[in-house]
Parts: C-alpha cells; sequence; structure tokens
C-alpha cells in the first residue's frame, strides 16, 4: 500500500497563477502557500511570462499543470512537447507535473479542448502505456486529473472512478481529484459523486482542484469564473477526510477578480477542513450522512459560456 | 494504426470531425470524414454518444461543438484585439472561423494559433475596387503589427543583456566604419505599411475611441524593452539604414545605400543621423558591434 499522497509533500493551500495577477504577486509577495502553473504559457516563454515565473519559482514551491499533453489521443506522443517539459520541471523545481485523463485532438490537431475518452478496457491499456513513457522521460512525479466532461459514450464498460482507479494503479501514477469536476461531470452524467470520491485510490491524491462552474439548467459548464459552490466543499471535506490531506488549489480563469478574491476564495478551504475535524470529533457522521448533497443552487445561465481552458498570455504594448 | 486502438482511434476521429465541423455537429455527422469512421445518420447518434436525464446525445456533443469555436476566437481576439475592433465582433468571428478550416491548430500551445492570420486574410482578400490601399490592406496590416506585438512580446529579447551605448558607437573612428557592422536586437522588428496602423491598435488597447485612419506609407520599428513591446514610427530614410544594418550591412554601406536611393537634403544630415543613433541606441536597437 503505498503512503499517503505517494509520499509527496502537503503544499497547503495554492492558487492558480495568472498574467493579470502578476503586478500584485511581485509587489506584495503575498502569503501563498504554492503556485500551479500552466505549463504551455512557459516552456516557449523568452519574455515577462518565464521572467516573471523564474521570481516567482525563487519564493514559492511549484507545481506544473499542463492542457495539451493529450495521454489518451492516438496521435504518437511529442517527445519535443515532453522534453520541453521536462525542462520547464527541472528549472522551477516543479514538485510535480501533472496534466488531465483526456485526449486533445487527433491526425496532428489540438482542438485546445479536454475531451473526453470512452471507459473501456482498450482506451485504459492504451493510457498506461503512455502514462509508463511519460512517466520515464519527465523523471519527476507525474498526476493525472479527472476533467469535465459533457458527454459519454456508448462503449463505455465502466465507471470513471474505477477507470481512473485502474489506470493510476496499473500505471503507477498520482491523482489530481478536482472535485467541482467530479461535480459537474455528475450532474451531467447522472452519476454519484460521493461514490466517485469514496471509490478512488486515497493514497494516491496529491492534489486537489477547486473551481467554480456554471450552471445552464440542463447542464453544468466549468468554466472557472467564480465562488466555490457549497456541494462542491462537501466533496472536498469528505475527501480531506478519505486522503488525511490534499495540496488544494483553486483555479479560476474566466472574470478573474483581484488577486486577495481568488486567493480567500482557497482560504476558505481551512474552515471547511476545520468544520470537518470537529464534526469527526464530536462523534457525528461525516458530511455526506448529515446532509447529502444535492444539486447547486446557483442562477442558471442562458447565454453561452465557454468551459476551460483558454488560457491565453496577451502581449504588453507600451 | 496498432490494433489494440483501433476503436479509440476510430472515435477519435469522428468526434474530432463532428465537433469542429464549422456547420455544427449534425452537419458533422453526415460529413464523409465521419462516415469514414462511423457511417451512422443523425438519429442513429445514441449508438455512439449516450443521452443524459436532461439532454440529447446530439445536444451534448453540442457543448463540444460551441466551445470549439467560441474558445478559438476568445482566444484569437486577445491576440487581435484591434482586428477584431475594426471588423467588428461578428465579422472577425466568421474570418476566424474561415481560417480554422485552413489552418486548424497542430501546436501544443495557443501562442501559435494566431501565426498565420495576417497570411490567411491576404490570401481571401477581397479584389482591389480602387487605386492604392484599401480597406482589406488596413486588416491585413493590422493584423500583422497584432501578430508581430505577441511575438516580440513572449519571443527572445535582451533584457540580461548589456546592449551597445551611444558612447561606443562615438568610439568607432570613421575611418573603421566601412568594416563596421552593428548587431541588432533579436527583438527588433521593421515593419512597412501603407496605413498608420500603430495608431489604431494603441486606442484599441488604451480602450480609446479607434478611428480607422487615412492611408499614409507608415515606417516602424518595434523592440521589447523591459519586458514591454515598444514602437517607434521613423522616417523613411532612418527605416532603410536600420534595415541595412540589420541584414548585415557595414555601416557606410547601410548608409550609402540609403542615401542613393533616396533623395537626401545633405545639409544637416550629420545631426539628423547622430540623432537617430543616439536614439537607437537608446531603445536598445543594437546588441554590439563587429569590426572586421
Ligand atoms: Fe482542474
Amino acid at each position: 500500500m503505498p503512503a499517503p499522497r505517494l509520499g509527496h509533500p502537503l503544499l497547503g493551500m495554492g492558487v492558480g497563477l495568472r498574467s493579470v495577477h502578476y503586478p500584485h504577486i511581485l509587489a506584495h509577495q503575498p502569503e501563498v502557500d504554492w503556485f500551479e502553473i500552466i505549463s504551455e504559457n512557459y516552456m516557449d516563454s523568452r519574455g515577462r511570462p518565464r521572467y516573471v515565473l523564474d521570481q516567482i519559482a525563487e519564493r514559492y514551491p511549484i507545481v506544473m499543470h499542463g492542457v495539451s499533453l493529450s495521454i489518451g489521443s492516438t496521435d504518437p506522443l511529442n517527445h519535443e512537447y515532453l522534453h520541453k517539459l521536462k525542462a520547464l520541471a527541472g528549472s522551477v523545481n516543479a514538485h510535480w507535473v501533472s496534466d488531465h485523463v483526456c485526449w486533445t485532438g487527433v491526425a496532428g490537431r489540438n482542438t485546445h479542448d479536454l475531451l473526453p475518452v470512452p471507459l473501456t478496457e482498450e482506451t485504459l491499456k492504451h493510457m498506461v502505456e503512455r502514462i509508463r513513457i511519460v512517466q520515464d522521460v519527465l523523471e519527476r512525479p507525474f498526476v493525472l486529473e479527472n476533467p469535465s466532461s459533457y458527454v459519454t459514450f456508448a462503449c463505455s464498460e465502466m465507471p470513471e472512478w474505477e477507470f481512473i482507479s485502474r489506470m493510476a494503479e496499473e500505471a503507477d501514477c498520482g491523482l489530481l481529484l478536482d472535485v467541482n469536476n467530479v461535480y459537474v461531470s455528475s450532474v451531467n452524467h447522472d452519476f454519484d459523486p460521493v461514490e466517485y470520491v469514496e471509490n478512488v485510490p486515497h493514497e494516491r491524491i496529491v492534489q486537489c482542484h477547486l473551481a467554480g462552474h456554471t450552471n445552464c439548467g440542463t447542464h453544468l459548464i466549468d468554466t472557472h469564473d467564480g465562488h466555490v459552490i457549497d456541494p462542491v466543499w462537501e466533496l472536498y471535506r469528505r475527501a480531506h477526510q478519505l486522503t488525511g490531506g490534499m495540496s488544494t488549489l483553486l483555479e479560476w480563469d474566466a472574470r478573474i477578480p483581484e488577486f486577495p478574491v481568488v486567493h480567500a476564495e482557497v482560504l476558505k478551504a481551512k474552515q471547511h477542513i476545520a468544520d470537518e475535524l470537529e464534526r469527526v470529533a464530536k462523534g457525528r457522521n461525516s458530511s455526506r450522512d448529515d446532509s447529502p448533497i444535492t444539486s447547486g443552487d446557483a442562477a442558471i445561465v442562458t447565454e453561452p459560456v465557454v468551459p476551460h481552458p483558454a488560457v491565453l498570455v496577451t502581449a504588453e504594448v507600451e | 494504426m496498432n490494433e489494440p486502438v483501433h476503436q479509440l482511434d476510430r472515435l477519435q476521429r469522428w468526434m474530432q470531425s463532428v465537433i469542429t465541423h464549422p456547420e455544427g455537429v449534425s452537419a458533422g455527422i453526415e460529413s464523409e470524414t465521419a462516415r469514414e469512421q462511423f457511417d451512422i445518420d443523425v438519429d442513429e447518434i445514441e449508438t455512439v454518444i449516450s443521452r443524459s436525464k436532461a439532454l440529447n446525445s446530439i445536444e451534448r456533443l453540442h457543448v463540444y461543438g460551441n466551445a470549439y469555436y467560441a474558445r478559438l476566437i476568445e482566444c484569437m481576439a486577445g491576440e487581435f484585439p484591434a482586428t477584431q475592433t475594426a471588423l467588428g465582433e461578428e465579422a472577425f468571428g466568421g474570418f476566424v472561423m474561415g481560417y480554422l478550416q485552413v489552418s486548424p491548430s497542430t501546436s501544443y500551445t495557443l501562442g501559435d494559433l494566431g501565426r498565420k492570420f495576417p497570411d490567411y486574410l491576404a490570401e481571401s482578400r477581397p479584389p482591389r475596387e480602387i487605386q492604392g490601399p484599401d480597406w482589406a490592406d488596413f486588416l491585413i496590416e493590422l493584423a500583422t503589427l497584432e501578430l508581430a506585438y505577441s511575438e516580440v512580446f513572449d519571443g527572445p529579447g535582451e533584457e540580461q543583456m548589456e546592449l551597445l551605448r551611444a558612447d561606443d558607437l562615438l568610439a568607432i573612428s570613421p575611418d573603421k566604419w566601412g568594416d563596421s557592422r552593428l548587431r541588432t536586437a533579436a527583438s527588433l522588428r521593421l515593419l512597412r505599411f501603407q496605413f498608420p496602423v500603430q495608431e489604431y491598435a494603441a486606442a484599441v488597447r488604451q480602450g480609446n475611441e479607434a478611428i480607422v485612419p487615412q492611408p499614409y506609407d507608415t515606417w516602424l520599428a518595434i523592440n521589447r524593452r523591459d519586458y514591454i513591446v515598444r514602437r517607434r514610427p521613423l522616417p523613411e530614410l532612418a527605416f532603410v539604414i536600420l534595415e541595412q544594418l540589420q541584414q548585415g550591412a557595414p555601416l557606410t554601406d547601410a548608409i550609402e545605400t540609403a542615401v542613393a536611393d533616396h533623395n537626401v537634403d545633405m545639409t544637416g544630415f550629420a545631426d539628423r543621423l547622430r540623432e537617430w543613433f543616439g536614439s537607437w541606441t537608446r531603445d536598445g536597437y543594437f546588441v554590439d558591434v563587429e569590426i572586421d
């Protein structure tokens, strides 16, 4: 049985680094435990993004989060990309490198979306082989995240929690549990999010994502554009209890507020952890039993929204 | 393709052609490329994509279809804000959709997404109806400028280098000018335009009212200093000298070539040269000098 978090450090409460916050972070050096960067925004940068990152990496622990590995694609792995990823990880001393259980394109193309894979034995075998190759190249802890998704496939043979559990165990990699994604997909695909959180291998969960989403009435879209809603906090508390603690990160990628607002949102996790501990200490049942998870009460949005990811660094011109 | 991932491969090729179809997912399902993988009609979709309690399979696929174009149009608008303002949101979206048919992303980074956009606008421009620069030229030039801005912003720069100072230049004795080559900064771009597109782009980026300018010849030097992109309009003669230097011409040749091509009033020319080289060294256009 692996050690909790596969033995990786508990980094605390982190925030996703976004270019709009560079001036605030450099000027105020906020007391953030750690930062997560979008790997692709820095691996080729020879300008300000990379310069700022180097300064931030001197002071804060860094974790790398990618969106283009396309681990589930049938296209060959891009070794140039992998080597750039490895070089960046080395130079910012990333604690681990993550990406998503998805494919982003095929036939040489990149849709820049995190597309779901069919949950079959065939896909599982294919992905496990590729994860092993990626780990051999990176020589650094490698972690995969459950994405939000909007379709399921008729050919799928198992629930998602089973797929990612077997994938992580067979490939011997870590998991990044995005509790917002679990919630979004559970609503979109009519499954029980608590069953999901309870059944993934907890000792492999090294990191957790929190984010806001958009309620479209008939489905949810993972927009990373707001506060974390209560049912997602409940999943977080449950996951925290089961794992014994995860490095926790808040993602905010659209309609991004001032840095202190984003930071305050992730710090709420501390209160949720404290509440959960108190509940357990008082001998009460866990959150699941005293307040069953219900659908979000967020207002329904009818105008079109763009799901994450669309993180582009734009030029600064005098 | 390896036999083991045959099904997965078919599914991915099918889904990609469905969700990226410019006329929507239903047209995508009926398209030839999708039918090569799964020869199904729209009403047979549930054999591939399951429904949920609240949405049918087509509605669920729409989420990905809408997101593909919306996301990439949003990224292109981030990189080409002035081009989008000039065209209007709807027409800009239409051009980006056309562009993505010809040049879909094949890169791991969104940083490469707009690389061929100015070329696409140039290749798809309507025939000329007036003499001289027209509306299409304005749009092509604006997109060219904005692409240069993003390339210079995140490309190689000189921030960590010692640059050539005016004193270093003055220290070269005039009899060595014929053998002296100035190495220009990697971030330096020299662009000729028929419209002062930089003014329009600046108005948009600063949130001011942007008015489409009358055409006039514009020579622009763009570089990066302290990680910010800088631009400087130049007189034509100064531009040509810089261009010669950038191409590796020795100092004397660069000046002579430029002077020979232009009717130069030689009175005060030496003063103007000194002034130009002074501002170019201050702006960080030169890395060093090589004397043969
Ligand atoms: Fe996430």
